[in-house]
């Protein structure tokens, strides 16, 4: 057993965490707006547009994220669109999210009564305004959970990017087992790394969570 | 541009890889849903070495990436001296990731078994095996099948991570003929609809077990 592998090749280690860390944040932030937009469409008058989401939506349900990332990575260079091995795996994290935070983001907005936007129309609040101070506030303490859960499973996902060889946490661990023939410790010092980082996320958002739903306590 | 002779061709082996990854999904998910009653049943059996026990196989499944799971039981199979394994390695990597999800599930349909259930076969006179086995886990099954149905789509899309340990599956043959092809579209298609049509058959498949449980009460 050679447990000081691990720790004498952190620069690597750390190094590919870092890309793992932003490609997560990056990945997140364009998945929250795909699923405003898959809302947005949802209710716009096109029906050729409404159905198009439709079938997107379907389609991503049923297919692996693995063979999106393949599809993505492979097929739209056929098509003209070339792109890098991150932004390809950004694109796919977001193609594969977005529908399921689109469903969490719909699920939360629809707890709010309508009466409550009745009631801000009556006293002369803009479409804009009984978003910003009636609806959204109220809706993102019932969606973070959700959210929160999916974010986890991207960041998970990251991993799978390391086969088009994005070089995250999961590539820079493969790289640095075959340097040093110390599969076992190596793999599980990365593991309890995820591990920590993604119980804090979680336990982080519990708190805010708890800040965000306070106001419900105090009626 | 679109080559539909290479599809038609290539379609008889990707026919026989999806055997493969219909297997990977049916033994991981018996692994899984094993995994997942024993698992809930130690959380809700009141002896406390055996809640953490569960409690910490469930935080750790659900902590870190299937994907590292999966190559870390593919390294240390061969540790015990089992070797060329990756078949195996996969449905034990894939049945203990959603064992833990499972776990939740049936926790919660153990727990919206009613209270008075128990206590009224309690009071008749049964052990607690019969009490676990007749009256809790067959009302727990059918609260739990909806859910569980998704679980099994998840594992079902989980089996594509099995061509990193080079199980040649639907998802990695389709890359072995990618690669000699140099074309990917007319491959990847079929693969995505194979999929879909997959998880209807479980859908299906499901929607028939659930009706039959119906029937029964």
């Amino acid at each position: 057993m050679d447990w000081l592998a691990p720790f004498q090749n952190m620069p690597a280690l750390l190094g590919g965490l870092v890309t793992t860390i932003w490609i997560t944040i990056a990945a997140t932030i364009c998945s929250l707006c795909g699923a405003m937009l898959i809302i947005l469409a949802d209710q716009a008058r096109l029906r050729w547009l409404r159905q198009l989401v439709r079938v997107y939506i379907e389609a991503i349900l049923g297919i692996p994220i693995l063979v999106l990332l393949y599809i993505v990575y492979f097929v739209l260079p056929d098509l003209g669109v070339k792109l890098g091995e991150i932004p390809s795996g950004v694109l796919t994290l977001t193609l594969y999210y977005s529908p399921y935070m689109a469903e969490v983001l719909r699920g939360a907005l629809g707890s709010i009564t309508t009466g409550q936007r009745d009631a801000g129309r009556m006293i002369g609040l803009s479409d804009f305004d009984i978003l910003r101070r009636i609806t959204v506030p109220q809706s993102i303490g019932i969606a973070l959970p959700g959210l929160t859960g999916l974010m986890i499973g991207l960041a998970k996902d990251t991993a799978i990017l390391s086969v088009i060889s994005v070089q995250e946490f999961t590539y820079e661990t493969k790289l640095v087992v075959s340097r040093t023939y110390a599969p076992f410790e190596v793999w599980t010092v990365v593991a309890a790394t995820y591990w920590v980082l993604l119980t804090c996320l979680e336990q982080l958002t519990r708190l805010g969570e708890y800040r965000l739903n306070r106001f419900r306590e105090m009626r | 541009m679109f080559n539909s002779q290479l599809m038609l061709d290539s379609l008889p082996l990707l026919a026989q890889a999806s055997t493969v990854t219909i297997k990977l999904t049916v033994f991981a998910g018996i692994l899984s849903v094993v995994l997942g009653t024993l698992s809930a049943m130690a959380q809700l059996s009141g002896q406390a070495p055996l809640k953490w026990l569960s409690r910490a196989y469930v935080s750790l499944m659900r902590g870190t990436p299937l994907f590292v799971q999966l190559l870390v039981v593919f390294l240390t199979l061969p540790m015990i001296k089992i070797d060329n394994a990756a078949f195996e390695a996969a449905v034990i990597a894939i049945g203990l990731n959603s064992g833990a999800y499972v776990t939740e599930i049936v926790r919660g349909a153990i727990m919206a078994v009613p209270r008075g259930h128990v206590e009224a076969a309690d009071a008749v006179g049964l052990s607690k095996f019969t009490i676990s086995r007749k009256i809790v886990l067959p009302q727990a099954l059918k609260t739990c099948l909806p859910a569980l149905t998704a679980e099994m789509t998840i594992v079902l899309k989980s089996t594509p991570l099995a061509s990193v340990i080079s199980v040649t599956e639907l998802t990695y043959t389709g890359v072995l003929i990618q690669s000699r092809a140099f074309t990917a579209i007319e491959i990847f298609l079929p693969i995505a609809m194979g999929y879909i049509l997959i998880a209807q058959i479980l859908l299906r498949l499901s929607r028939y077990f659930e009706a039959r449980l119906s029937l029964r009460s």
